[in-house]
């Protein structure tokens, strides 16, 4: 009896035993960390001749700005480097990397084939961890297009390391502005999205606003005073070949921008002081009304779905943003801060709204939930406006204006956490930007 | 008639004699003039009698002769008169024109709204001590390139960026030299937040619509029990570990891989959760890597350095697979950049750490 009263109670005891000693390993929870800029290294790429290495010097200062133009990444300069890569496939020494803090290292190697046709091969590797992140991949263009091809592979390493959709080898359309803001010209122009290799659509023979790329990249929407007063084009951007879309004689048509099928383009018609949203199908020409409200109801943008449209309408006296089914009906308003907001651009991933806002003397660029809730300010300054996402849905580019007779128009980017604030150079004065799809 | 009466009778003739009488006989003095008078000799005096006097007529004036005819007219020649010399001043030199003066910097005073609303405050919890000011001082947040849950003030420029503070030091030119120079060192600023541009210069958000309300008491902590086994009764001592192993169906053998001794303190655990924390920098990471939460496993060599061949994720929630490799890599970067140097952990309870299992979640870290 005795015997079954103490195991009972021991029993007990050993059920309890958390007290007294540790089963298992030890587990804690990490719920704090930081938020800064991962260190890489990012040595030229190797070569076998003269003209190799310089061509493997450019695409390594690519693909290191492109890195460090996320705010995510921060390059270790070369003067920093212990160890020296003389050829891709010799082993990495770990060490020496890791001494000068690098977390990543990208190394490269660049040639040309018989055929004249460039060949750059990159590998991706965590120090830390000293293994390899992926596989190599060997990337092929011509030589003319060397900084796709370096685009091309910052987009691996930014995809490997964050997890994001890629970006980088992307194009923004844009209006180029030059002369004082009282006799600007204004024409269409197009780059890459880093600034490099500006070239024009339009001459400034005619005042151009808003363009717009369609999902496919091929095409831009983009409103001309051509005729004297605001019609819809649409141009096909490899052979700069344009046609008016359907047009009426009195009213005036602008804000054009394409659903996410290519094929349907929403737009504002302005006819007796009264302007409305109308859908249009590109090819056929045929025209759906979709708001009719003594307001004015303009700036139309797709969900990437396609199902509603996210537009900006002063039905309640003040401009703010409303959502309504693609096909019209009912619309739902979703600001209710304070100020005015315009300009919404629905976010490639869907979650997001970009829009502007115009409070207490000041311009914001911001985000908001597509329900209205969580509105974040990104930025502030005397005019910002125009947001345009980039296509992973992590940027947003937008157009700043300084103040006075001689101010002028830029663009700047910044990142959805409202960090990394930077101006986009650009040659002339710039605004309305238009971020491309990723190219294929 | 009494002596009062008489007394007041003389008084009043004498004060009335005084009035009619008394004016009279005193009278203000004769106004008088003060000439000052100066003393001198009858010389001087008939100096100044004679003074000058007009000259005596003459009778007799004397024609003078006209002149002689025949004499040539004198010559009237003359010289023109010399310019007199008259040196024109110089000019001064011209001097600067008086700059304009400068506008003072004319600050234009802030815009201020001001609402009629009243504030609208939230009832307080039940709990709740007291009430809290609605303003009180908060130093306002900026933006730096680095989010840390401590802040760090921006560092001297010149300073070398590191994991810790210290001092620089250098040799003693009077003294032997007992130490070696250190170059000084700064952790890298941080700031406990991201701050955009929009809420960089916002004055509003300088202060938080309420203080923290006083945390509740804590609760006492649980009691520790004595983890050095009780003393047993010599004579029960095999039968004790019979009726344990009986209770847990085990055999004696098993078991013996279970650490002995006391388990890490509450300090001692999150001195390495701090010791992690500093190198999981999930600012490199998507959206949908900042929703996935992993539990990583890793076993430790005896100096506290992770076993990197070691390090494998046990488990991921809330996000896809390719998020969670994202995730648990950059976990193991923090295992091991961090335990690079050997974390501060206990040598005594080496058992008790030999293998660790770190959950990371990075919830808190979304957006700050």
């Amino acid at each position: 009896m005795m015997r079954v009263l103490l195991s009972l109670v021991l029993a007990c005891l050993v059920w309890a035993m958390p007290a007294f000693a540790q089963n298992g390993p030890l587990r804690i929870e990490i719920t704090e960390g930081v938020i800064e800029p991962l260190p890489f290294a990012a040595p030229d790429f190797v070569s076998d001749n003269a003209a190799g290495a310089e061509m493997g010097r450019k695409i390594a200062e690519v693909v290191a700005a492109d890195l460090a133009g996320t705010g995510l990444f921060r390059e270790i300069q070369p003067d920093a480097f212990i160890s020296r890569v003389t050829s891709f496939s010799s082993p990495v020494q770990y060490a020496d990397w890791k001494a000068i803090n690098a977390q990543a290292l990208i190394t490269g190697a660049v040639t040309v084939d018989s055929g004249g046709k460039l060949v750059v091969r990159f590998r991706l590797f965590d120090v830390f961890a000293g293994q390899e992140l992926g596989d190599g991949l060997q990337l092929v263009g011509t030589q003319d297009g060397w900084r796709r091809i370096a685009h091309k592979v910052a987009d691996q390493v930014y995809s490997r390391i964050t997890g994001e959709a890629p970006y980088f080898d992307s194009r923004v359309v844009f209006v180029a502005e030059s002369g004082p803001k009282d006799q600007r010209s204004k024409r269409l122009a197009i780059m890459d999205y880093d600034g490099a290799n500006v070239s024009y659509l339009t001459d400034s023979a005619s005042i151009v606003l808003a363009p717009r790329f369609s999902p496919d990249g091929k095409r831009v929407l983009y409103t001309s005073y051509e005729s004297g007063f605001p019609r819809i084009y649409v141009m096909n951007v490899g052979s700069v070949q344009q046609r008016v879309l359907e047009s009426q004689d009195g009213q005036m048509s602008f804000a054009p921008r394409f659903g996410p099928d290519g094929q349907a383009v929403v737009y504002s018609v302005s006819r007796g002081g009264n302007t409305d949203l109308y859908r249009m199908d590109i090819d056929s020409g045929a025209s759906t009304r979709l708001t009719n409200a003594p307001s004015i109801e303009t700036a139309p943008s797709f969900s990437p779905d396609g199902d509603q449209i996210v537009f900006e309408s002063d039905r309640s006296g003040t401009p703010q943003l409303y959502i309504m089914p693609a096909s019209g009906g009912e619309a739902q308003r979703i600001s209710f801060g304070q100020g005015r907001y315009g300009t919404p651009v629905w976010s490639p991933r869907g979650d997001l709204i970009a829009f502007t806002k115009q409070s207490k003397g000041r311009f914001h660029i911001g985000v908001m939930r597509t329900d209205g809730s969580e509105e974040r300010l990104l930025t502030a300054s005397f005019l910002d406006e125009g947001p345009t996402w980039s296509p992973n849905g992590r940027v947003i580019m937008f157009t700043r204006e300084t103040q006075g007779a001689q101010g002028s128009a830029s663009l700047y980017s910044v990142d959805i956490t409202g960090r990394n604030l930077r101006q986009v150079p650009t040659k002339t004065g710039a605004s309305d930007p238009s971020w491309s799809p990723l190219q294929e | 008639m009494n002596l009062g009466q008489i007394i007041s009778g003389a008084g009043h003739l004498a004060l009335i004699g005084w009035a009619v009488f008394g004016g009279a006989f005193n009278s203000d003095p004769m106004p008088f003039e003060v000439t000052e008078v100066t003393a001198i000799s009858s010389e001087d005096f008939a100096a100044l009698m004679d003074g000058p006097r007009a000259p005596d007529a003459v009778a007799n004036v004397e024609t003078p002769e006209p002149p002689a005819e025949g004499e040539g007219a004198p010559d009237l020649s003359s010289n023109a008169d010399a310019a007199p010399d008259s040196a024109q001043p110089e000019a001064a030199a011209s001097s600067e024109p008086d700059t304009a003066p400068e506008a003072p910097d004319m600050v234009p005073p802030a815009d201020t709204e001001v609402s009629d609303a009243p504030p609208v405050l939230d009832p307080p919890q039940e709990d709740a001590a007291a009430l809290v000011p609605e303003i009180s001082p908060r130093p306002q947040p900026r933006p730096a390139p680095r989010v840390a849950p401590e802040p760090v003030a921006q560092p001297d420029p010149d300073v070398k960026i590191d994991d810790v503070d210290q001092q620089e030091a250098a040799p003693d030119e009077t003294s032997e030299p007992v130490q070696e120079d250190t170059e000084a060192t700064a952790r890298e600023e941080a700031t406990t937040e991201i701050v955009t541009e929009a809420e960089e210069n916002d004055v509003a958000n300088a202060a938080p619509p309420r203080s923290v309300r006083p945390r509740t008491r804590p609760e006492r902590p649980a009691v520790q029990e004595d983890t050095q086994p009780a003393a047993r009764p010599q004579t029960d001592e095999s039968s004790v570990n019979d009726a344990l192993a009986e209770a847990l169906g085990q055999s004696g053998d098993e078991g013996q891989g279970a650490p002995q001794g006391p388990p890490l303190t509450a300090g001692e655990k999150d001195a390495l959760r701090v010791g992690v924390q500093t190198c999981w920098n999930v600012g490199s990471l998507s959206s949908e890597a900042l929703r996935t939460t992993v539990v990583v496993a890793v076993s430790m060599s005896e100096d506290a350095k992770p076993v990197a061949s070691s390090i494998r994720m046990l488990s991921a929630s809330g996000g896809n697979e390719a998020a969670a490799k994202q995730a648990y890599e950059a976990a193991r970067r923090a295992i091991i950049r961090c335990g690079a140097g050997g974390f501060d952990l206990p040598v005594e309870k080496y058992d008790h750490w030999r293998d660790i299992e770190m959950t990371f979640n990075p919830e808190r870290m979304r957006i700050k």
